[in-house]
């Protein structure tokens, strides 16, 4: 009787060890990608590790990472913004536009504090839309996205704001800063990542407001009884994710110095890419920055080392389309094999624990 | 489950090398090819020429497309850069956007030879290589005027993308040619965004308010290809349409009796001369041409469609 007994709980072990390594590797499964492909391209690519490239692809992957850090939150708390390529076009032309034609000042703080403010409202619709009007996210932002386009294109009549990076005269000599200078030899826009980053990693470890994002995309009812305000955390997420592509757009204006209405498109799609490469689920409630952060590392290399490669850019498009079918195949394959085996781990986490 | 797994990063890893196995030789020097799209058989041919040229003098070559999205430009640039590419050709995403991406890979020490569209500042491209827009809307202009006749009637217009220069430049050119000919009354001027689809959509909207216009004139072959589409469902006949660029579907369509002309835009004969003055310009350190250079246009009618091909005089 206690041989059988020894025999099952031995059986249990194995298949609990051999499940947390599948489930480990599921987990990491973001950072082996990224070193498998940086291995990939660093065999095939001569100069793909060089310091200077290295330089660039990090400013490259800046701008995805930005704009999946500020869609992270928003997924985690259940929902999605697909306003954000939109807000950073629009961003960006209401810089060029205050930049090149504000009667009141052609300050770069003006402009870049008058592209925040307009940025923060769409997020505020978006959150408004969701929270309140209980607009379903995907049509809300989907909407804004359409809004957002259509203001950028009206500011200008279609056209583009030039010269942001030239005259004088115009006070405009620290804009192309924003998005061209280094700091200690890492690119501005890598620096900006790195304090977005920063603060969305300690807001999502260790704040209430990161639980309460968690709580709200985990079981939305229950954090609503739990005494969570779940409209505003709602409404702080698409805050958030605005901020982010406001941002973007900024970088984007003062690196091209140049502001153009169609900026942005299709980049909502290569941050919700990331956040899934990341982890983290489209239902919500599970996921990490960090996580987003390395999905955004990978689509980056992935896209500036396929270039470099020479792959003709019909199958860039493809390679990357699988990337994420992939990652969201795995998703859901970790999620089932978690609720498989979670009685094997929490037993043998009683049974290590006594 | 841990079969599955497997399967997935096999299929990866295959996807990966079944498209980077071409791999190419290093020793040779890079030139990077950018166009804005590679499904459109204008860039199409632009860019397989530049290629064909220049792996003819020894180069390796790189295409890439940047659709149109001065960003994505951006980034190509860089990677241009970062290959350490001998030069770069490229018809921009931009005549003011593309202007910082230009002088970036200049200041890296890599010369751009730009081709189709300018950019908006001189002396950091080391060749603006255009075809003649305002001389081929011209010559078209004549055309249309010329089939429709002395009596004239109302004629509508299709614009290109209003942030196109050679979409401004070849609406001055039409106007300059049919605003001093009192017969000739514009009725409608709507943007199809270079669009067929678009271009089909807006002509038929035209079509209602203005049954009893004469002329279509058209700022590319695509939307005058719209233009066709809607007149022949429509069921009306002997409505004048011209396009611009000389397309291979538009010459077919003049051919057809659909479309009366077109004007061709030199691109095969563009591609070629910026691949050769690249080369020049790396072997002697000047083109020993001005850097600013306009390609005059061929007209297309029934007459002499026979003789163009692929964006190239072959007769």
């Amino acid at each position: 009787m206690s041989a059988v007994a020894t025999m099952l709980s031995k059986s249990d072990r194995l298949a609990s060890s051999s499940a947390r390594a599948v489930l480990m590797l599921l987990r990491a499964r973001a950072i082996l990608v990224l070193v498998l492909l940086l291995i990939l391209f660093a065999a095939m690519v001569p100069s793909f590790l060089s310091a200077n490239n290295l330089s660039i692809l990090s400013k490259h992957v800046a701008i995805s990472a930005i704009l999946a850090i500020g869609m992270t939150f928003v997924v985690l708390s259940g929902g999605i913004d697909l306003s954000v390529g939109s807000a950073a076009g629009l961003s960006g032309m209401v810089a060029g536009y205050v930049l090149t034609r504000g009667g009141v000042s052609h300050s770069t703080v003006v402009a870049v504090m008058i592209a925040f403010a307009v940025c923060l409202a769409i997020g505020a619709l978006n959150g408004w839309l969701v929270a309140k009007a209980g607009v379903a996210p995907f049509i809300a932002t989907l909407g804004t996205l359409y809004i957002a386009r259509g203001a950028a294109l009206l500011l200008s009549n279609g056209k583009t704001f030039p010269n942001l990076g030239g005259s004088v005269a115009h006070g405009l000599t620290a804009f192309p800063a924003i998005g061209q200078s280094f700091l200690l030899g890492l690119p501005m826009p890598v620096w900006i990542m790195l304090v977005l980053f920063g603060l969305a990693a300690i807001v999502a470890a260790k704040t209430p407001l990161g639980r309460h994002v968690y709580a709200v995309g985990g079981n939305e009812r229950a954090a609503r009884l739990a005494g969570i305000n779940v409209p505003r955390v709602k409404l702080i997420t698409y805050l958030f994710s605005a901020f982010c592509a406001s941002v973007v757009g900024i970088i984007i204006a003062s690196q091209l110095e140049a502001a153009h209405p169609a900026t942005g498109e299709s980049f909502e799609l290569n941050a919700i890419a990331a956040v899934v490469l990341g982890g983290t689920s489209l239902m919500g409630g599970r996921g990490s920055v960090a996580g987003s952060l390395i999905g955004a590392l990978v689509i980056g290399v992935l896209a500036d080392g396929l270039v470099m490669l020479g792959v003709s850019e019909f199958w860039q498009i493809v390679i990357k389309g699988v990337v994420i079918v992939l990652a969201v195949a795995v998703d859901q394959l970790q999620s089932r094999l978690q609720a498989k085996f979670l009685p094997y781990l929490l037993r043998s986490t009683t049974e290590a624990g006594r | 489950m841990r079969g599955q797994q497997r399967y997935y990063a096999a299929t990866l890893v295959l996807l990966l090398c079944a498209a980077g196995c071409h791999r190419a030789d290093y020793s040779k020097r890079l030139i990077v090819i950018l166009v804005p799209s590679q499904d459109n058989p204008y860039f199409k041919a632009e860019a397989d020429t530049a290629a064909k040229r220049a792996l003819e003098l020894g180069y390796r070559v790189r295409i890439d497309a940047h659709d149109d999205d001065a960003y994505r430009q951006d980034n190509l640039i860089d990677g241009a850069v970062a290959s350490n590419a001998a030069a770069i050709i490229l018809d921009n995403a931009g005549s003011d956007s593309s202007i910082s991406a230009v002088r970036r890979a200049t200041r890296a020490g890599i010369p751009c030879f730009l081709i189709d569209r300018e950019i908006a500042a001189d002396g950091i491209a080391k060749a603006q290589i255009i075809a003649d827009n305002n001389q081929g809307a011209r010559v078209v202009a004549e055309e249309f005027a010329k089939a429709i006749g002395r009596a004239g009637g109302e004629y509508a217009e299709l614009l290109g993308r209003e942030s196109d220069t050679n979409a401004q430049v070849r609406t001055r050119g039409f106007h300059s040619v049919l605003d001093t000919r009192p017969e000739f009354k514009l009725v409608s001027a709507q943007a199809a965004n270079w669009s067929q689809s678009e271009a089909f959509q807006k002509t038929e909207t035209i079509l209602q308010g203005h049954p009893k216009i004469v002329g279509i004139i058209a700022g590319n072959d695509t939307m005058a290809l719209g233009a066709v589409a809607a007149i022949k469902s429509a069921g009306l006949k002997g409505i004048t349409i011209t396009g611009f660029d000389g397309s291979p579907d538009a010459t077919g369509a003049i051919r057809a009796g659909e479309l009366h002309a077109t004007t061709l835009q030199p691109a095969v004969v563009i591609s070629k001369l910026a691949v050769d003055e690249a080369d020049r310009f790396l072997k002697t350190g000047s083109t020993g041409r001005p850097e600013r250079q306009v390609i005059p246009c061929d007209l297309v009618t029934r007459a002499n469609a026979d003789e163009y091909q692929d964006f190239e005089k072959i007769r």
